[in-house]
């Protein structure tokens, strides 16, 4: 009490209040941001290793089909999510039935799988498994690529959700309505009203989806093992991630000067075209203009009613179900095999360990990150703001597997190596589960009207009292939901983890070791690894659920 | 062209009826206000009528013809909403051709017509703006104006003045029923406001807990009021309880005030003894060498008048209005007040007390 | 207690000037009304007082005490916000014990206030409502309780009844000042409604672009305007222009379009001058056209329509050269006159402001937003 007292009276000294603004801006940039691009300076200081590698055609090859095949699966990834998400928007927004609740939950549910859970499962579910997967799928004989593109689509397809009902809660529905009234049918007031004012909506999703894409590594990781597209000698297919990820354990650690030169190049390749990209799109989306100068009535009309409107709900629906949620659940057909021993001893020392590094990670974020935040939220049109808000995303859009090799080297180079690997895969988290920390405070504290804290000082309350007697208990709900999102996301991620050490065992780590022991020719690994899988969702079902339980609770408060 | 008639419209939300059983008649050209407290179901009523909601009960009829059920882009009703609600990424003039556009009448068309209704409301000049760039009473003027272009016969405001400033909002509704009366439509217009109402309309319709009160023109409704309610909420009025104290052949009434004098009011069909409530309004007060014995409370300055507000031997409040060039009496006098007999309208008292009769929210 | 006293404020948010070397002084215990147009800079005046924002130059003074730089807390002035903020996770009781807790003050006393504040604002029943339960008018009363039970002399009231309906907001202005008179606070009450300032307030400050324009008590205020748009702001006016035309220690006279001659009262204006006259509606009044001498007639017009508008009607009577100018008068006139009919118009001289013809045009002077 007399702690919080303190820092109540101290919180009244705007030069404190000041340093810790400064502080938390410092650990921001210093923590986060520099280690996380540190590895383009290294293109500099290790420029022999990379003019290595830039003169080695084949290997040269290899990079640029893996960062080929990112970036185009992330686009085709993203353009299908904004088609099929569109529609689902509508329905989630503007829509009153019953089961919507049941739909919302439905739709969240795949953010709750570890992604190395939803490669095993997608491979199971749609392609021909390896030898010694007895489970029964469907067995389509499809490229990897097409594999990869139908796994990414499924974890990224709740973002894109999520962000275009977040904006289309905010255009004001009274517009629709006008142009409604004014003739329009639905369609054409949906085309020439909604959609233009939705552009800031589109481009939220589109990056976030496009960075998850290129991210993940992981699932991507265990579905071309059980494809057999990577081997631990070689591969025939390769994401950007999953090279970094296959060159760190082919070669033993990025200590051999070939290994070290590719991993650098690949790195600063993604990183450097990440960020373009987050430029360029803002760009082109807030620039993009849908024409709306000629209508046609009649189309409009047919359009608008009858049959059309209800096939395209159909569709949106029927994608959910047999793209998304079907292949994500298959995994429980293992349930119906018999199942050897599970070393529940290496389960358990993998869970603990993964659910340090997340809670250590996501405490760390809410500290850190509650100051930047309300700075953010507080003083939109500032320049120190506009600029905070947009660093924020910059490590949600590095591959995180580039980011945990660059943080890697940059500790490396303060001598910080495996002797603290704990740590370092701790601050690797922090760095991409920061964003989503960080960019859900914002919108929590954004819908607060800043009146309430206003009101609090004049009636005498110091700064961090107002903060902690009613800025806080209001949004606490939504703080808690953002931190079990990112808990999810931390304990799911595979590639940072890997990247920056090889010597921590993290549960999707610990998974995909599992596989490969099947692939290696031990087959109950694989009925092991699933029934893991099927441990670790449970756990995150759990946290899902306490997470909606909490929100609707604050809702009903609010 | 634009005869509106209501058939018994019921609006349920759940178990909630938003308006129960509504039957009404609006004529052509008729300017009629819904006026009421806050939720009382006067917005649910032009929603139903322009086809936003579809009524769970009942019928609407647009010149005879039924349009329950016709889908709102077709029912050709105009309509402006209280947040104004101009489409942000489009121009005055393309906001006002709107609706030209999306019916493809032709680009000639959208010119004339966005010219004609900008002119109309003065905006012509500024036709190249954006929205944002607009003060908010500009910004309702060119929502109406938009409302216009469809060529529609029939114009619901959905308390078009509600979000502006209070002498904007005055400005604004002569305005208003300039414009729409040079046009000859059917206008319906809600508001709680009682002053809006009075200046813009042919027709008051009152409206509460999801039912019509009375309706009437402004000066029926704020001479004759049929309930206390409607005395109370439109205009303001002095409301004093008592008792039918003497009543003869002709309906000449005489009552009795709590405790006190006895007074002469209109005609009624009141009976001796029966308990009653009598409103007269302040401007009907005058301050007189005999009659009601009150003490001063209060004396503020109106403007044109001043507001004497004072507290009756009969326990009371009891407020009058003086001419800001004759005297004014100073907090604590005590004065003597008649009333006009013509204009003190009498009630059966409310069963559940006047308090309750009157309340707002 | 305190008299606060501004003194050459000036604030500007990016352009956007809110305060323009603006001074101005709220004596103590006296109920001050901000009074002017969205955007004027009324809400950023009362933020400046109470500390929220501060201002880019020039002082606040409480009780001659320089307050500038004094945190918002320790200032014991408080806000009434016109969206209430009472905040949503409490209940009304801790809503209102919020500020004796903060402020530690012995919890039998705490408690004994708010009851007391609850019991005056009589809602004392609804002590444990969430204040998403209660109504607006609820609401409200429960803002200013929490407001009082602060023990601040200084209550800054934003807007206080903007978001109630209009024949609730008429019965609130009463109650609100007579229960912050009753507390002897020095209030400063921010509006753009010029009846609840002239209802409420013992001075009006009227604002705009910034600027202090016209401090008075509202009689002053109304009856003396200093500009054309404070004549038209604070009741409403019918403004004609003309040229000064006489002029002597009784009126003065202006030559309008249509050749007539308006009579006004008298101006230190010299002869010849482009200038403004303004009457306020209620000041005007109409009867029936004659041939004979009638003092006070200024111009004869052709009556366009009468609104019967409650306790006063308003005539519009259509003037050549002139336009329409309009006449209120009491609802008792209203089956003396018919549409169509020639009607003398007349005021007395002493009613009707005389102003030069503002720089920068009538239009932009007489914006009302």
């Amino acid at each position: 009490m007399s702690v919080l007292k303190r820092i109540d009276e101290l919180s009244g000294n705007p030069k404190v209040r000041r340093s810790w603004f400064t502080l938390a801006c410092a650990f921001f940039l210093i923590i986060i941001v520099i280690p996380s691009i540190f590895v383009v300076t290294k293109i500099l200081t290790e420029w022999d290793l990379v003019n290595n590698i830039l003169s080695d055609a084949s290997t040269m090859d290899i990079i640029m089909g893996a960062v080929w095949n990112s970036f185009s699966i992330a686009f085709i990834v993203t353009v299908i999510d904004i088609l099929v998400g569109l529609p689902m928007a509508w329905i989630m927004v503007r829509r009153e039935f019953r089961g919507k609740n049941v739909l919302d939950t439905l739709m969240d549910l795949p953010l709750a799988f570890p992604t190395a859970v939803l490669g095993l499962s997608v491979v199971v579910f749609w392609a021909v498994p390896p030898e010694g997967i007895t489970v029964p799928g469907l067995g389509l004989g499809i490229t990897p690529y097409m594999l990869v593109v139908l796994l990414h689509i499924i974890f990224t397809y709740p973002y894109m959700v999520r962000s275009l009902s977040a904006i289309l809660e905010q255009i004001e529905p009274n517009y629709e309505t006008a142009a409604m009234t004014l003739g329009a049918s639905r369609w054409t007031a949906v085309r020439t009203i909604t959609l233009p004012l939705f552009r800031a909506g589109l481009a939220t999703g589109f990056i976030l989806c496009f960075a998850r894409s290129l991210s993940e590594t992981g699932g991507t990781n265990i579905a071309l093992l059980l494809m057999g597209a990577i081997t631990d000698d070689g591969g025939t297919f390769f994401t950007g991630p999953t090279f970094i990820a296959w060159m760190k354990t082919a070669f033993g650690g990025a200590t051999s000067p070939e290994a070290m030169g590719a991993m650098i190049l690949i790195s600063v390749i993604m990183i450097v075209f990440a960020l373009i990209l987050l430029v360029v799109v803002r760009k082109v989306m807030m620039g993009f203009r849908i024409p709306i100068k000629k209508v046609w009535p009649d189309i409009g009309r047919k359009v608008s009613r009858g049959l059309l409107p209800k096939a395209k709900d159909v569709l949106a629906m029927a994608f959910l179900l047999f793209v998304v949620l079907i292949p994500s659940f298959y995994i429980f057909a293992f349930l119906t095999q018999p199942t050897g021993d599970i070393d529940f001893g290496g389960l358990l020392s993998a869970t603990g360990t993964s659910f340090l590094v997340a809670g250590v990670a996501v405490a760390v974020d809410i500290v850190f990150g509650m100051p930047v935040a309300i700075y953010i939220a507080r003083n939109k049109g500032n320049r120190l703001a506009d600029v905070l808000d947009e660093l924020v995303n910059v490590p949600l859009i590095i591959p995180t597997t580039a980011l945990g090799f660059s943080l890697a080297l940059f500790w490396g180079s303060f001598g910080f190596s495996d002797s603290v690997a704990l740590m370092l895969v701790v601050l690797g988290h922090i760095s991409f589960t920061y964003p989503l920390v960080v960019r859900n405070l914002v919108g929590a504290i954004e819908e607060v009207d800043p009146s309430y804290e206003e009101i609090a000082i004049t009636l005498g309350a110091k700064p961090f009292q107002a903060f902690r007697k009613i800025l806080f208990p209001i949004i606490k709900s939504s703080v808690l939901a953002g931190g079990i999102l990112a808990f999810t996301r931390s304990l799911g991620e595979t590639g940072a983890t890997v990247a920056i050490s090889d010597s921590v065992n993290t549960i999707p780590i610990y998974i995909t070791n599992l596989v490969k022991a099947g692939m290696a020719g031990e087959y109950t690994m694989f009925a092991e690894a699933a029934m893991c899988s099927i441990v670790l969702i449970a756990i995150c079902f759990v946290l899902m659920m306490v997470i909606r339980a909490m929100s609707q609770g604050g809702d009903r408060d609010a | 062209m634009g005869k509106i008639k209501l058939d018994r419209i019921s609006m349920r939300f759940g178990d909630f009826y938003a308006v129960r059983d509504i039957s009404l008649e609006i004529n052509n050209g008729e300017y009629v206000t819904i006026l009421g407290p806050s939720g009382c179901g006067k917005t649910t009523l032009i929603k139903v009528i322009s086809g936003i909601w579809t009524p769970t009960e009942g019928k609407v009829y647009v010149d005879g013809v039924d349009v329950t059920d016709v889908p709102m882009e077709d029912r050709d009703v105009g309509y402006v909403f209280q947040n104004i609600a101009l489409f942000p990424h489009l121009n005055l003039r393309d906001n006002v051709s709107y609706s030209p556009r999306v019916k493809d009448l032709g680009d000639q068309v959208m010119e004339e017509r966005s010219t004609e209704y900008l002119e109309l409301v003065n905006m012509l000049a500024r036709a190249g703006m954006f929205p944002s760039e607009l003060s908010g009473g500009e910004q309702q003027k060119v929502a109406i104006a938009r409302a216009l272009a469809s060529g529609s016969k029939m114009l619901m405001l959905d308390e078009p003045l509600s979000a502006l400033d209070a002498r904007v909002r005055m400005e604004l509704r002569y305005e208003l029923r300039r414009i729409v009366k040079r046009l000859g439509i059917t206008v319906l217009h809600v508001t709680h406001d009682q002053e809006e109402a009075m200046s813009v309309s042919d027709r008051i319709v009152l409206m509460r807990y999801g039912a019509i009160a009375e309706t009437g023109s402004p000066l029926e409704i704020y001479r004759h009021p049929k309930s206390v309610f409607a005395a109370n909420f439109i205009g303001e009025t002095n409301l004093l309880e008592c008792t039918v104290s003497d009543k003869s052949k002709m309906g000449k009434t005489k009552v009795r005030l709590r405790g006190g004098p006895e007074i002469r009011v209109s005609r009624t069909n009141f009976n001796i003894g029966d308990p009653v409530v009598i409103s007269v309004r302040p401007e009907h007060v005058y301050p007189a060498t005999d009659g009601l014995r009150a003490e001063v409370t209060d004396v503020v300055f109106m403007g044109t008048y001043w507001r004497v507000r004072t507290i009756a031997e009969t326990r009371d409040h009891v407020e009058y209005n003086v001419s800001t060039s004759d005297e004014i009496p100073e907090v604590g006098d005590m004065v003597h007040l008649v009333f006009n007999k013509k204009a003190t309208v009498v009630f059966a008292r409310p069963e559940g007390g006047i308090e309750e009769e009157i309340r707002l929210e | 207690m305190p008299e606060i006293r501004l003194e050459s404020i000036c604030k500007d948010f990016d352009g956007h000037v809110a305060a323009d070397d603006l001074s101005l002084t709220i004596g103590d215990g006296e109920y001050l009304c901000i009074l002017g147009p969205t955007g004027a800079g009324k809400t950023t005046c009362m933020r400046m007082i109470c500390g929220l924002t501060r201002p880019d130059s020039g002082r606040v003074y409480f009780d001659g005490e320089d307050v500038t730089d004094m945190d918002v807390d320790l200032r014991n002035s408080t806000m009434l916000s016109q969206s209430y903020s009472l905040f949503p996770h409490m209940s009304v009781y801790n809503n209102v014990i919020f500020a004796p807790r903060i402020k530690e003050w012995p919890e039998e006393s705490a408690k004994q206030i708010v009851r007391s504040m609850l019991n005056m604002v009589h809602l004392e029943q609804k002590a444990d409502w969430k204040p998403a339960q209660l109504s607006g008018g609820q609401q409200q009363r429960i803002a200013l309780a929490r407001a009082l039970a602060s023990g601040s002399k200084v209550l800054l009231l934003d807007e206080p009844l903007r978001a109630l309906d209009a024949r609730l907001r008429i019965n609130l202005r009463k109650e609100l000042r007579s229960l912050a008179k009753e507390m002897g606070l020095t209030c400063i009450h921010v509006t753009h409604d010029q009846d609840e300032a002239l209802e409420m307030a013992d001075r009006i400050a009227v604002i705009r672009r910034g600027r202090i324009i016209q401090v008075g008590e509202p009689r002053d205020v109304f009856e003396n305007p200093a500009t054309p748009f404070v004549a038209n702001f604070v009741g409403r006016s019918n403004v004609v222009t003309g040229r000064l035309t006489a002029s002597d220690g009784d009126h003065a006279e202006v030559t309008v379009p249509g050749g007539w001659v308006l009579r006004t009262r008298p101006t230190g204006i010299p002869v010849g001058t482009d200038v403004v006259v303004t009457v306020k509606v209620g000041s005007t009044k109409v009867s029936h056209a004659t041939d004979e001498d009638i003092p006070n007639r200024m111009c004869t017009g052709t009556i366009e329509r009468i609104l019967y508008e409650g306790a006063t009607i308003t005539v519009d009577v259509s003037v050549d050269g002139m336009g329409t100018l309009s006449a209120k008068l009491p609802n008792r006139k209203y089956d003396d006159y018919k549409a169509g009919e020639t009607v003398d118009i007349q005021w007395v001289p002493s009613k009707a402001s005389v102003f030069t013809m503002p720089e920068q045009g009538l239009e932009e002077e007489m914006r009302l937003d």
